[in-house]
């Protein structure tokens, strides 16, 4: 408590949310004494959407429980903040020890979105540290990036000393312990460099050598992998205040749009009674009142009746809510969800007819669709569906589907449950072609065709009582779509538009269309070659990346997709995607 | 029922009263503390809370009602042993009922970070401040009970409760006062108080004769 004064503290006062910055959470780790190297772990937006990260969490613990090294975190302050740094010439530091970033042996970010790219630039340009790479001395700390974006890490790699690709676990520490051992022996950032460039899965942008290739890090054995039993509880509310387990990484579903469906293969699963395990761990150590149910899909985890049946007595003892994201259609079923009482349940068909659901392989069947009677059967009166708007091929027709499906969930409710009605939120997403999948060559439907698509659900929609329609900003859209698949020339683009004011664009009310728009131009670069289809030939900034799915294979299912033809689930056999290269797929 | 007085000392001084009220239902689950809890849809554990201490106040008399059977010493070992030092419960009570503590509460102590003579009460004192958007001016003296010094600091003693007068606010008007360049997270409460037979009596005291 000494080193407080010395801290942001007197500016805490006039901060419009104080408790994002003054650490002392529950679990937060402070290690003063024999610490070789520190780690910042940041992530570039507040606090409240930082600290729902699991990634965060991971990293942070697993490092902290090394002795020797020290994990601390810095979130991106919010503006308020970040005047008030300015105006009393404060540079941003981390939360734990109040240590200026710059002071670090490696600042590491979390880069999980593409329009969280400005909040890397405004968290460096408040702690005092130059944006590029060659522009920093020995005198700064080594900057790491990795998160999903680093599936095509082109765009920022100019920012970064080097860049994780895949996994965290065990690479972060890795290259701190590099970073401790150059510090012991007077190695300089350029011998570190050159040797963290040999772990499986570091990107070192400066030396890599055209035609090298990167094989993404990945985590064998998932089931010992290390994992949070103690992570840190917010101050604040945070998005997801929750005890998280992650049932298994990967997903064996395949949607093609999907890049997380592909990126984290291969399929790990956790076994259930490792689930229980941690789950009891978790809430006796934080003492949160739900468990989240973690993975792309959790329907389809093997172990899932097992895991229920684990913590049946403990969260009914503990007054604990069982929560169960990410379920598919196919695999819900009615005791389930008796079993998480919530007031809505969320589905995701994604598209309106079967013969679109086909070519993006989201194995949903019109049958499928009306097994959320089920959850009205269930007591629920509320559900949520997730589609996306503009995919490969799609029509008028797929979009009128989407209203079918709104009119016949309408009629299931009446036929099993009350007069009243049922609450049905449709939100519809832009289709975003991303890295790593089948779609990465497609082009993102123009501005003008989204702002139609999306008045033509809405008319259709608002013909049906009891649904409310919810849609992603056109602009962001088109943003998110030039930032996925870019190339090292976007580094200006966004240095750019940082300095044109561009900052916490994922927040709709922050985002300056204008700002990217000019930046974009200033640099001489047209969004529409981002956004347009790429031809299949053509060499793609993220090819050097080894992520385990081969490319052929990417090819395979997109011709399948043009032909509307499905692809079975994982777990009904290999499909010879290439991943289990990278390491062993559970469910074979 | 166990009445806990605890500390909102360093970071925890910073927090809104509705996030503590958040972080004490994982507290009693992490403390392990068997708490009752309400009936109905939604029940919700058996907790109630002192009035509120502003953002940036700290305390080391702020008090929670526990429904609970645990014995005083347990529950206040394992609450101890679920928070940090910030937050550490000094005293446990055991009352036959609640206590209703936001109800019966209506004085507390603060200490200010400004000599004992910056507040007289035959001067009063003036609140200017914004409240949604609006500017108030009002007149506060009355709602100042008692002024005294502590340790060379002025000690004052506060409406808190149904009639209150935020710690937040005389603060910023005795800094205008004296202009004192000091900060709101110097401000510490340290006591609250019930009335019986027109008198202030400290909480303390109140509970152990309950």
């Amino acid at each position: 408590m000494k080193n407080f004064e010395n801290r942001s503290f007197p500016l805490l006062s006039r901060a419009e949310k104080p408790a994002r910055y003054t650490g002392g959470e529950w679990n937060a780790v402070r290690k003063t004494e024999n610490v070789r190297a520190r780690f910042c772990l940041c992530f570039p937006d507040l606090y409240e959407i930082g600290m729902s990260n699991l990634g965060m969490q991971i990293l942070y613990s697993e490092i902290n429980s090394i002795d020797g090294f020290a994990c601390e975190r810095c979130y991106a302050p919010a503006e308020d903040m970040a005047a008030l740094l300015r105006s009393e010439g404060r540079r941003l530091s981390s939360l734990e020890s109040g240590i200026p970033l710059k002071d670090f042996d490696i600042v590491g970010f979390s880069v999980q979105f593409e329009l969280l790219y400005t909040g890397i630039l405004y968290m460096l340009d408040l702690a005092g540290i130059p944006f590029r790479a060659e522009e920093r001395g020995e005198e700064f700390p080594i900057l790491l990036a990795g998160g999903p974006c680093a599936v095509d890490p082109e765009p920022f790699a100019d920012f970064f000393d080097c860049i994780v690709i895949g996994e965290g676990e065990g690479v972060d520490s890795a290259v701190l312990a590099l970073a401790a051992e150059g510090k012991e022996k007077g190695w300089s950032k350029r011998e570190i460099l050159a040797r963290a460039k040999e772990i499986t899965g570091v990107y070192v942008p400066a030396l890599h050598k055209k035609g090298e290739k990167v094989t993404k890090a990945v985590f064998a054995d998932f089931e010992n992998a290390p994992y949070p039993l103690r992570p840190v509880v917010a101050n604040t509310e945070a998005v997801h205040d929750r005890a998280v387990i992650e049932l298994y990484r990967g997903c064996a579903s395949g949607c093609r749009f999907c890049q997380a469906g592909y990126y984290y293969r291969p399929i790990r699963e956790r076994s259930p009674e490792k689930c229980t395990e941690q789950a009891k761990a978790i809430v006796r150590n934080t003492g949160y009142g739900e468990i989240a149910m973690c993975s792309l899909s959790t329907g389809d985890y093997s172990g899932l009746h097992a895991l229920m049946d684990g913590l049946r007595d403990f969260v009914h003892e503990k007054r604990v809510n069982l929560s169960l994201p990410s379920l598919r259609l196919s695999s819900f079923s009615g005791d389930i969800a008796q079993e998480s009482r919530r007031s809505s349940l969320t589905f995701a068909p994604e598209a309106g007819t079967q013969r679109l659901r086909d070519v993006i392989n989201k194995n949903v069947t019109d049958a499928e669709i009306d097994n959320i009677a089920k959850a009205f059967e269930a007591g629920y009166d509320s559900v949520k569906l997730y589609f996306m708007l503009g995919l490969p091929t799609e029509t008028d027709e797929d979009i009128a589907g989407i209203a079918a499906i709104c009119a016949r969930l309408r009629e299931l409710y009446f036929k099993t449950r009350g007069k009243r009605g049922p609450n049905i939120s449709v939100s519809c997403a832009v289709f975003i072609p991303k890295p790593c999948t089948p779609f990465q060559w497609e082009a993102q439907i123009s501005f003008d065709e989204m702002l139609r698509k999306q008045n033509y659900l809405r008319g259709l929609l608002r013909r049906i009582k009891g649904v409310s329609f919810s849609w992603h900003g056109a602009e962001s859209s088109v943003l998110e779509a030039a930032l996925a698949r870019g190339d090292r020339r976007l580094s200006q683009v966004i240095e750019r538009a940082y300095v044109l004011g561009a900052k916490f664009d994922s927040w709709s009310e922050k985002f300056d269309w204008e700002a990217w728009q000019r930046a974009f131009a200033d640099c001489g670069l047209d969004m529409e070659e981002y956004t347009g289809t790429r031809d299949t030939e053509e060499e793609l900034p993220w090819d050097f990346i080894d992520a385990g799915v081969s490319k052929r294979y990417l090819l395979a299912q997109r011709a399948l997709a043009y032909e509307g033809v499905t692809t079975r689930s994982c777990r009904e056999g290999c499909n010879g995607c290439g991943a289990n290269r990278l390491g062993r797929c559970t469910i074979e | 029922m166990i009445v806990l007085r605890y500390s909102r000392l360093g970071t925890r001084k910073y927090l809104s009263h509705i996030d503590v009220l958040r972080d004490f239902g994982r507290i009693v689950r992490r403390a392990d503390i068997p708490v009752a809890y309400s009936e109905g849809f939604n029940p919700h554990a058996l907790l109630f809370f002192s009035p509120p201490t502003p953002v940036g106040v700290s305390s080391v008399a702020e008090y929670v009602g526990i429904g609970t059977a645990a014995s005083s010493e347990e529950t206040l070992a394992r609450f101890n042993a679920a928070v940090t030092e910030e937050m550490r419960a000094s005293e446990a009570f055991l009352t036959a009922k609640n206590p209703n503590l936001a109800g019966r509460i209506v004085a507390a102590d603060y200490v200010f970070p400004f000599p004992a003579d910056a507040f007289r009460p035959e001067e009063g004192l003036t609140l200017d401040y914004v409240k949604k958007g609006e500017r108030v001016v009002e007149e506060a003296g009355d709602r100042i009970f008692a002024a005294g010094e502590r340790e060379g600091r002025l000690l004052l003693t506060l409406a808190c409760g149904n009639v209150t007068l935020r710690a937040d606010r005389v603060f910023a008007a005795l800094k205008e006062r004296t202009g004192i360049a000091a900060d709101i997270g110097e401000v510490i409460k340290t006591e609250q108080y019930v009335r019986e037979n027109g008198a202030l009596v400290a909480v303390p005291q109140w509970l152990k004769g309950l």
